[in-house]
């Protein structure tokens, strides 16, 4: 009796000394494949004119369940009417990369990486600023959309009229 | 000051309401007919007249499109563009305007002469297409028509096409 | 507000509900009332109805198609639908004419939150659109410094028209153009020029409009709201605070609440930044070998206590004076009187009521036996006439303006004016305008249309019959007087005719209610306080002062004028307003503070200056006052407070009189304190803390009350509100915060004394004709600005780019005459000097007359003459009479 549950043991030790397949990752030598939807570090993106997409709405922060973003936000120098963030933080500690920042952005501004490998040893070089996360951003997300305005030319999402804009055909009478 | 030499009309006109506002819109049109639009002087001197606020009176010059805000050419041209006469062509009037003048609406010949508009039912639906020029009607008009309409009021300065007068008071015949 | 002209109930049934409304009442107020909530753009209860939206579109039965709700009254057996698919899909389509055209900018409009059509929109609108077209697209135009359109956004509602027309009476803004392409603009491509009052960005109920001074600074969720009370003047407005991250975002007023209803000026609603401005002083301050250093509280809280106690062992109580700017809470004025009478032990103190509201306060007192208004600031809406002197209505308490207005327009009242005002259209609302008898005076001749009036009143034998039977020697004596003055003499210095005089006599004669509105004109002119008890002779001898809805009212120029005299901050009256030689209050105020009262001679503002100049005074507790900022050169202050051995101020900036300091303690702004303001008419309203202390500095009372225990005679409250419980013991009635107290009713012994004896000694001096300028000279006026309140709002940078300087303003004929444009310099001459300022013209000024606003330039100030009241002891210098010229 003692010995069939010794050998029935045995057999999965010997099953898997015979049929060799590793489970531990041999990191960093080598990386596990991510899923299709991983939700990494996230970044600012830019359009492929180069400027930043975010408008600083502020809908981020709002969002944020764990108050990891802090947007302040202004007028673009000689830009009337323009808004941008001024400055935009991140607190990384605090991130629990549930993405809904990402869903919260109205001009899809933010993107969640693939980055993972954000251990460092002063917990201050995770507070990132706006350049950082833009820089992210460029290395992260090498396929930039055309600006909004000329995805859409009937949203006048700006709210800024701009070079070969259509006006509706009332507009050029007078 | 437009108005100092033409005090008698003036008081004639303000004699006539029993509201001094509802003296505005003649008074606009005298300012018209004197400088040939409506200028910011002459509202601002109309608003004193009124005991009105500069912004009122230019509220109502916007309102009418046949008050000009800017110097305008000799001739004003204003071709209907409402469904009767687009029904018979007015489009194509438009067109031949804007190819023989080489202006399009809104905008003035380079020697003055003409500026043309494109404006909204100007009450003559049976005759159509049909254009104003100035106080006069042109109707049932062909490309052919324009063209010596033109011709005549480059030379002569009015043209025997035109219908009316309909200019109210009627002229009495004496 | 719909009029309820007619009486009696109607009973209406708006969605299932059924209930009684007022005769006349609209539908989507009567809707309001039963908790049915129509959504709108265009109706606004303090505006007529528009209709023009047709968002508020209801079913009404036995009524053929939808009908506005809006502009629709309420009738007896009315049954309105608000909820039926009929409604619901006009609405739909609505919104879907707007969406239209309104861009998608929700995440960047500051209106993004709090947004009517963002709200309507998720309320009502399916998602999609069948509208292909394109979306109209304005060009951006620049509007104003402070005030920023965005047209694309407009839903073109024109409330901000409407309420720039209806209540504000300024009519800036107009809608240009027609249909879809309407636009908000000002007169063609020039940038808005107008009030400021804020109102259309407050009114707009999308972000058409906002305020550029916060603009992107914040999103509606962020704010931080802290309903308080306005610091600027004495109307007492009721205003909300939005701040963020301990930094003031915006100000706000809400409808229905306060005597302000909604509606602010310039200074209430772009002047909050003075209180964040970044020249706050933050820590304390002592002269060290003549540098101010900072040093730590404990420090120079020492010093003071030190240094002071020296100089009263060494010269005596009376050796120390205080005074305190009337921008203090009533705690902090309160906790000011008693330092100074109990710490101190002197009645050396006054407050900047002294400047002039101190002239009303003594003639209320003189007369009626009372210290506020005996009329309420609501009787201004149920005159029928009412008669401002000296005012600048609009530009110096704008929302008692507005209440003349609304009593004016809405209501039919007979408006009499006594001003220095031409009634021409301006970029700002005109009083004079509106008024039905208008009587155009030079400033320094309000005296003479006063007694115009008076003579009128006499001559024409409007006299109160019931005063005729009982005060005859009071009638003949003021009769005396008037007919001893010409009606010629009057003409001369009024350009006014017997007859005017006599036709607004008559109205003001016939109204059943009459108030009389005095300003700063009256109060701070010379003979101030004779012309304030003159137009009390005017209530009395038509024998409408102890009637209801009549009265004086004296309006304060300082925010709390009314609370310092309340409070006892000035050297004449304890609190209570009660008479500091009664030993009867001082037996009760002893019994209440548990100590003496000091015993030594009062000592007023220009006492003290005269006393400190002959080396007597030799400290002085400045709180919140700049003297040598506010009393020309003339009054020799410079040299007084030079003279002083020890000065201490406690301020929020460094002004001219800090400078000269030796010790300065930061104090608190408004915004950073509890405590309570008192309005003009005697309305104690809360003011609540909004964001933190700045840096150091510490609410006044908390400084006074550490600088007591230092000196061994403990004031010590746990808080605001225990000072303001002992002010409740002290003086019963006193900080009920509620709604306003029923005003005081004149005391009819101090009447009949009035009556009897009490007028005789000043009868002589106040019933003479002030003395005529030289035919080519010009009288100046300084006052006050409709942007700016002292100098406190000049600290403001939303007020500073509206108007940043002080210029010279002069009627264009005048300035033809003298070959002046404008913007050329002139100079200005006396005998006391010679200025050199720039010109303004402007079709409001009188000829003859010139305006300089009070709030920049010190060096005008070196033309005016000092002259001090005998019986008020206020310092009079609001007019001088200068030679002008063409500067080379």
């Amino acid at each position: 009796m003692t010995f069939y549950e010794l050998a029935m043991g045995m057999k999965v030790t010997l099953r898997h000394l015979l049929h060799y397949r590793p489970i531990t990752l041999q990191y960093p030598h080598e990386k596990r494949l991510l899923p299709e939807n991983y939700r990494g570090m996230l970044a600012l993106l830019r359009y492929d004119d180069g400027t930043e997409k975010c408008v600083g709405c502020d809908l981020c922060e709002a969002v944020c369940p764990s108050r990891v973003i802090r947007v302040i936000s202004a007028e673009v120098p000689n830009e009337p009417i323009k808004r941008y963030a001024k400055e935009y933080d991140m607190d990384m500690t605090r991130c629990l990369f549930c993405g809904l920042c990402v869903q919260a952005c109205p001009v899809d501004a933010l993107g969640m990486t693939r980055e993972y490998e954000w251990a460092v040893y002063n917990k201050r070089n995770l507070h990132l600023n706006k350049e950082q996360l833009l820089a992210i951003g460029d290395r992260s997300f090498p396929n930039r959309e055309k600006r909004l305005e000329f995805q859409h030319p009937n949203v006048a999402f700006f709210n800024l009229p701009f070079p070969g804009q259509p006006l509706k055909e009332s507009q050029t009478l007078t | 000051m437009i108005f100092d030499k033409l005090k008698d009309e003036v008081n004639e006109l303000l004699s006539r309401y029993p509201v001094k506002r509802s003296a505005l819109l003649p008074l606009l049109y005298i300012a018209q007919r004197e400088e040939g639009y409506v200028s910011e002087p002459a509202m601002k001197e109309i608003a004193k007249l009124l005991s009105l606020t500069p912004s009122q009176v230019y509220e109502t010059v916007t309102f009418y499109s046949m008050y000009n805000l800017k110097p305008i050419g000799k001739f004003h041209v204003q071709v209907c563009r409402s469904l009767m006469c687009a029904l018979v062509g007015s489009d194509n009037i438009v067109e031949w305007i804007q190819k023989n003048l080489n202006i399009s609406s809104g905008q003035t010949t380079a020697d003055r002469t003409f500026t043309l508009s494109v404006v909204e039912c100007l009450g003559s639906c049976g005759t159509g297409p049909m254009m104003q020029v100035n106080d006069d009607y042109y109707e049932r008009l062909t490309e052919e028509k324009v063209g010596q309409i033109f011709d005549d009021l480059k030379q002569k300065g009015s043209s025997s096409l035109k219908s009316g007068p309909f200019m109210f008071p009627q002229p009495t015949k004496s | 507000m719909s009029e309820h002209t007619t009486t009696g109930m109607v009973t209406v049934t708006i969605d299932d509900v059924t209930a009684s409304v007022p005769k006349g009442t609209l539908v989507i107020e009567a809707a309001r009332q039963l908790g049915v909530m129509i959504p709108h753009f265009c109706y606004h209860p303090k505006l007529a109805p528009d209709a023009n939206c047709r968002m508020c579109l209801v079913e009404i039965e036995k009524m053929p198609r939808l009908q506005t709700s809006c502009s629709t009254q309420v009738t007896e057996g009315m049954v309105v639908r608000s909820s039926v698919p009929t409604v619901k899909q006009a609405r739909k389509s609505v919104l879907d004419f707007i969406l239209a055209n309104h861009p998608l900018d929700c995440p960047v409009c500051d209106q993004g939150g709090r947004c009517d059509l963002q709200d309507f929109s998720h309320e009502y609108t399916a998602s999609g659109t069948k509208f292909v077209e394109l979306k109209r697209v304005f060009q951006k135009e620049y509007f104003s410094p402070v005030i920023e359109t965005q047209m694309n956004r407009c839903v073109q509602c024109l409330r901000c028209v409407r309420y720039c027309d209806e209540v504000m009476d300024v009519r800036a803004l107009a809608p240009a153009g027609r249909g879809t392409l309407t636009k908000i603009k000002s007169f063609g491509v020039h940038e808005l020029d107008c009030e400021f009052c804020g109102g259309c960005v407050q009114i707009c109920p999308v972000g058409a409009i906002t305020s550029r001074l916060s603009m992107y600074e914040f999103r509606p969720w962020m704010l931080k709201r802290t309903e308080s009370t306005c610091g600027y003047c004495g109307d007492g407005c009721q205003m909300t605070f939005q701040a963020k991250d301990n930094d003031l975002i915006e100000v706000n007023s809400t409808l229905g609440v306060g005597r302000n209803n909604g509606d602010l000026c310039s200074r209430g609603y772009f002047g909050y930044h003075a209180n964040v401005h970044e020249d706050r002083l933050q820590s304390p301050m002592i002269r060290c070998d003549g540098e101010l250093v900072e040093v730590p509280w404990e420090e120079a809280l020492a010093v003071v206590a030190e240094k002071l106690t020296a100089i009263k062992s060494a010269n005596g109580a009376d050796a120390i004076g205080g005074l305190i700017a009337s921008r203090c809470t009533n705690e902090d004025l309160y906790l000011f009187q008693k330092f100074m009478r109990v710490v101190i032990g002197t009645n050396q103190l006054d407050s900047s009521a002294r400047y002039g509201h101190m002239n009303g306060i003594h003639a209320l007192q003189r007369v009626q036996g009372t210290h506020r208004w005996s009329m309420s600031f609501d009787d201004l809406l149920s005159a029928n006439a009412i008669l401002t002197v000296g005012t600048n209505l609009t530009e110096t308490n704008p929302i008692t303006a507005l209440k003349v207005k609304e009593a004016v327009k809405r209501r039919g009242a007979e408006l009499i004016t006594v001003e220095a005002l031409e009634p021409a259209i301006g970029t700002i609302s005109n009083i004079a305008l509106l008024s039905t008898h208008h009587l155009p005076l030079a400033p320094d001749q309000f005296a003479s249309g006063t007694i115009g009036l008076l003579k009128a009143v006499i001559q024409e034998n409007l006299v109160d019959a019931e005063l005729v039977a009982h005060a005859k020697d009071y009638i003949d004596a003021i009769k005396k007087q008037v007919d001893a003055i010409s009606w010629t003499d009057i003409e001369a210095r009024t350009g006014l005719t017997a007859e005017i005089f006599q036709d607004s006599a008559k109205v003001f004669t016939r109204a059943e209610r009459a108030v009389i509105l005095v300003g700063q004109g009256v109060l701070r002119s010379q003979g101030g306080y004779g012309m304030t008890l003159n137009l009390m002779d005017l209530l009395v001898l038509t024998g409408k002062l102890n009637r209801i809805g009549c009265g004086l009212a004296p309006l304060a120029e300082e925010n709390n004028d009314q609370g310092s005299v309340e409070m006892g901050a000035v050297s004449e009256l304890l609190p209570g307003g009660k008479d500091c030689r009664s030993r009867e209050a001082q037996q009760s105020l002893e019994a209440a503070w548990g100590c003496s009262l000091p015993s030594g001679e009062e000592g007023t503002l220009m006492d003290m200056l005269g006393k400190a100049k002959r080396g007597i005074l030799k400290a002085m507790i400045i709180v919140g006052e700049n003297p040598i900022g506010s009393l020309p050169p003339d009054s020799g202050i410079e040299d007084a407070i030079g003279k002083l051995e020890f000065l201490v101020c406690q301020e929020l900036f460094l002004t001219d009189t800090a400078k000269r300091a030796d010790v300065i303690f930061p104090a608190c702004s408004y915004a950073e304190k509890d405590g309570t303001f008192t309005s003009t008419e005697g309305h104690t309203q809360a003011v609540r803390k909004a964001i933190e202390p700045l840096g150091e500095s510490r609410p006044d009372w908390e400084i006074l009350s550490a600088l007591s225990v230092m000196m061994d005679h403990p004031l010590e409250y746990e808080s605001v509100k225990a000072i303001g419980k002992e002010m409740r013991d002290l003086m019963p009635g006193t900080r009920t915060l509620g709604p306003s107290p029923l005003p005081p009713r004149p005391c009819l012994d101090t009447l009949t004394q009035y009556l009897q004896e009490g007028y005789q000694d000043t009868l002589a001096t106040r019933y003479c004709l002030p003395g005529m300028k030289a035919t080519h000279t010009f009288v100046l006026n300084v006052g006050q600005s409709i942007f700016h309140s002292g100098k406190f709002s000049t600290r403001a940078k939303g007020l500073i780019q509206i108007q940043s300087q002080g210029v010279l303003s002069m009627h264009p004929e005048d300035a033809e005459r003298l070959g002046l444009a404008c913007g050329d310099g002139v100079c200005l001459e006396n005998q006391l000097g010679q200025v050199k300022t720039t010109v303004k013209l402007s079709d409001r000024i009188p000829c003859g007359v010139l305006f300089f606003p009070e709030h920049f330039d010190q060096d005008i100030q070196r033309l005016f003459a000092v002259s001090v009241d005998n019986d008020t002891h206020v310092p009079y210098f609001k007019c001088a009479h200068v030679e002008v010229s063409k500067a080379s």
